[in-house]
């Protein structure tokens, strides 16, 4: 259990840096907008690590509560993405959407490393 | 050009995507996923992109097909920046685009998509809110309490505070017979 925890909090230290990096670089490209989109990235990854950090504390260090307790998160914090992605959608605000779709592609990459990190080390 | 649109238009010129996408345009009228594919960067970004390229006056688009294509507003870059910067304003225009720009801005941070978010707390916002929704109020009719409480509702849940609110701030009146949106000239007396 703890090695999964490891390995998904240096995955978690990895992408930050890794955005970081991409939004200095664009910065220094004279793309703000797009270094503006590395930051937001950048939150997701923190706010999960975030919640990785609860869900090992509510679970006591039980694997599969852990598990539970963080894929629930994952289904929920982005349910307010998804209906403003819509909402979005709805109105044609490609600036909106791009955002939510932002957050949500990160959220579905987060989760799959999630999965496939419980299942090896299971 | 107003000030206020040559300053958007720079700002949205100094990104270096944009600038790649003029580029592109300039050479041909061009298709989201096309540009997408010329620049390396996602066909989402390069709508991003597009948006702020025609709100600035730089691009149009226009239906080809199946296409949406995209063109560059030559008349614009063939503008001289001497000319640009000939544009003079005077101080009431300046002073009128300032609070037309403050309105703007509470607009857009209270209301999404047409319904308000909540009611400011600072009374000059509230002021600015209200006076949106009395806009949608006809001249010289009289509202039965019913249809104020639809019309508002339309934009906020709590019609309530709202239409008690728009009472307080002359915006509306009432009598026995019903509501009526108040003249500019009666709110003045």
């Amino acid at each position: 259990m703890n090695e999964k925890i490891k390995q998904m909090n240096t995955y978690f230290e990895n992408q930050i840096a890794l955005c970081k990096q991409k939004e200095k670089d664009l910065l220094e490209d004279d793309r703000a907008d797009e270094a503006s989109f590395q930051k937001i990235r950048a939150n997701v990854y923190d706010i999960f690590r975030t919640i990785l950090s609860v869900a090992q504390n509510a679970g006591h260090d039980n694997s599969e509560t852990v598990k539970y307790f963080f894929l629930e998160k994952t289904e929920q914090i982005p349910s307010n993405w998804k209906a403003a992605y819509e909402a979005a959608k709805q109105h044609d605000d490609v600036q909106k959407m791009l955002i939510e779709k932002i957050k949500l592609d990160t959220i579905y990459e987060i989760r799959d490393k999630f999965l496939n990190c419980w299942e090896k080390t299971e | 050009m107003t000030e206020t649109e040559v300053i958007r238009l720079f700002k949205c010129l100094s990104d270096k995507s944009r600038l790649q996408i003029l580029k592109s345009l300039m050479i041909e009228d061009m298709y989201v996923e096309r540009l997408a594919e010329r620049l390396g960067i996602t066909a989402p970004t390069v709508s991003f992109h597009l948006k702020k390229l025609a709100e600035a006056g730089a691009v149009s688009s226009y239906k080809s097909q199946y296409y949406m294509m995209y063109l560059m507003n030559r008349e614009i870059f063939e503008t001289s920046i001497l000319e640009l910067l000939k544009g003079k304003s005077d101080d009431a225009d300046i002073q009128a685009q300032r609070d037309a720009e403050y309105r703007q801005k509470v607009i857009d941070a209270f209301f999404e998509y047409g319904k308000l978010k909540s009611i400011p707390s600072q009374r000059k916002k509230e002021r600015i809110v209200l006076d949106v929704i009395a806009d949608k109020f006809e001249a010289d009719r009289t509202y039965t309490e019913k249809e104020v409480n639809l019309l508002i509702a339309e934009f906020y849940d709590d019609f309530c505070t709202i239409r008690r609110d728009m009472i307080a701030e002359k915006l509306l009146d009432r009598n026995m017979s019903g509501y009526w949106r108040v003249k500019s000239s009666e709110k003045e007396k």
